[in-house]
């Protein structure tokens, strides 16, 4: 057998087993405190402020949504009003333009009515006027007919009851 | 494509049918003549000495505990100093020149009666690129520390391809091992160390795939320690659930526990045990494999010559890049598995099982899918 192979492969050598884990447990003391305990850190504290900022973008998403939501619904309701408004105001002119015009019929109406009642006023007026002025005439031309005889008075109430019977008539 | 392989294949098996002779011939060669044979065996084994072929070797400083602390510089020097000897001189005593022989076994024992020593605490040229492996992911994480300490990283995306590169492979480790295994609460207790574990095993398995490089995993030494602190970190960290189920397993009839607790007792150092193992014999399998295809163009050219030594390198030169890159991924593999494992088995001995009996078999089902 080479004596070179003795010290080979399958042998359990318990000094190599020792300093390899003493210094395995020494290396894992000094990577946890200069490597690995740095390095996870900083990648939980990455990972968390990721996810803050995720959460936080959502949020605001959701609070701009919301907002929007708002403006739509006020928009809405804006624009409801408004129409109501212009349909009011319709109304109203409507009502008014109703109103105007009824008045002023009637305002012409009265008008009319005045003056056909001053008309007729001045027609009895008129009528009178002439009746007496018929009369004075008739009398004038009777007593211009008759003369002497005839008593003025007299005379004219005769006229008068003639002229009675003709307007009854 | 087919059919060169068809002619390869025919042309080796050729060469085979002539070879009985010639291989005997091999093995017969005497070990005087070290150089004339493919001692690959020698090229796998620990050594006391670390050896840069062509350009120089430097030996490593022997410290020995036994009737006492004795501290040499090389394995030379303490078969000089008089109380120890080589194991090869002391049973071949003619052979030995004071002062000229060097070392042949390094095998120390004690020159009076032969007697081994107590406890060989040598560095050895494995523990040696164990600690570079350790020390080199010391700096590169702790550079890659020092980057997020600074804010690269902390509050802004990774920046360059190391750190991503570094990042990808912490992050997937931290969610599929660790985060997976063994839960959101308690994970940052766990994962540095298998963190730990898993790049310096990487590192260590990569070592070999360079020039001069050794695969200190390829040592059964070495994988045994690192799955000793596993051992320690599983039981050390064990909830009462996990003793119960080892010493009392629930809804185990009485007389059961006979044969189940020494089954759960032996179960406890088995997994420790497969995890030395597997790591162990997958590095020293692909490494053999390596040097056996290498060697192959050696042995051919002694049994035929040189010309068709050389020719046929070309098939070894190719089917040796094949397991090169082979290996190249097994060293991640291994080292995964090796730190999923370990995971698991944190895992379970933290699982709270007070609300379900079966868990534990869930791993048990998986462990032989792994002969990788």
């Amino acid at each position: 057998m080479n004596p070179v192979l003795a010290n080979a492969l399958l042998n359990f050598e318990t000094g190599i087993v020792l300093w390899v884990g003493i210094t395995f447990v020494l290396f894992f003391v000094l990577l946890k405190k200069f490597a690995w305990g740095p390095v996870l850190q900083a990648l939980e504290q990455r990972e968390k402020s990721i996810q803050e900022s995720l959460d936080s973008a959502e949020k605001a998403m959701s609070r701009a949504e919301e907002i929007s939501k708002k403006n739509d619904e006020a928009l809405r309701q804006a624009e409801v009003e408004a129409q109501r408004l212009r349909k009011e105001a319709k109304e109203e002119a409507e009502k008014i333009r109703v109103d105007i015009i009824e008045k002023s019929r009637s305002e012409a109406e009265a008008v009319r009515d005045q003056t056909l009642a001053s008309i007729e006023q001045e027609k009895q007026k008129a009528m009178l006027e002439l009746r007496s002025h018929v009369a004075e005439l008739a009398l004038e031309a009777a007593s211009k007919i008759l003369n002497a005889e005839l008593d003025e008075k007299k005379n004219k109430k005769l006229v008068d009851d003639f002229i009675d019977g003709l307007s009854k008539n | 494509m087919v059919k060169t392989l068809r002619i390869a294949f025919l042309f080796c098996l050729l060469l085979m049918l002539g070879g009985f002779n010639a291989n005997a011939e091999v093995d017969t060669e005497t070990p005087i003549e070290p150089a004339q044979e493919v001692d690959i065996l020698s090229k796998m084994g620990d050594r006391y000495y670390i050896e840069f072929e062509g350009l120089f070797k430097f030996y490593l400083p022997r410290i020995i505990i036994s009737d006492g602390l004795h501290f040499y510089s090389s394995t030379k020097s303490a078969m000089n100093s008089g109380v120890f000897q080589d194991q090869f001189y002391f049973e071949n005593p003619q052979a030995f020149e004071a002062g000229v022989s060097g070392p042949v076994s390094y095998t120390l024992v004690h020159t009076d009666d032969g007697r081994p020593v107590m406890l060989d605490m040598s560095i050895s040229k494995h523990v040696v690129w164990f600690w570079l492996s350790g020390l080199l992911t010391l700096l590169i994480f702790g550079r890659l520390a020092n980057k997020y300490k600074s804010g690269i990283g902390r509050e802004t995306a990774p920046r360059g391809a190391g750190m991503n590169f570094a990042e990808v492979m912490i992050v997937y480790l931290r969610d599929e091992v660790v985060k997976s295994n063994i839960g959101e609460e308690k994970y940052l207790k766990f994962a540095p160390y298998l963190l730990s574990c898993f790049f310096i095993i990487l590192f260590m398995n990569l070592f070999g795939l360079m020039p001069w490089g050794q695969t200190p995993t390829a040592d059964i030494s070495v994988t045994a320690a690192l799955a000793i602190t596993t051992f320690f970190m599983v039981n050390l960290n064990g909830t009462k659930d996990y003793w119960k189920h080892v010493f009392a397993m629930p809804g185990v009839p009485k007389l059961m526990l006979i044969i189940m607790i020494p089954v759960e007792i032996l179960g406890l150092f088995t997994k420790p045990f497969a995890l030395a193992i597997r790591l162990f014999a997958n590095m020293l399998a692909g490494k053999m494999l390596i040097l056996s295809m290498l060697g192959m163009i050696f042995i051919f050219m002694g049994m035929y010559g040189t010309g068709v030594g050389l020719g046929s390198g070309i098939i070894w030169v190719s089917f040796t890049l094949f397991i090169y890159a082979l290996k190249v991924f097994a060293a991640f593999l291994q080292a995964f598995i090796f730190t999923m494992f370990s995971a698991l088995f944190i895992g379970m001995a933290l699982e709270d099982h007070s609300h379900d009996h079966h868990h534990e078999e869930e791993p048990d089902g998986l462990q032989p899918a792994t002969h990788l």
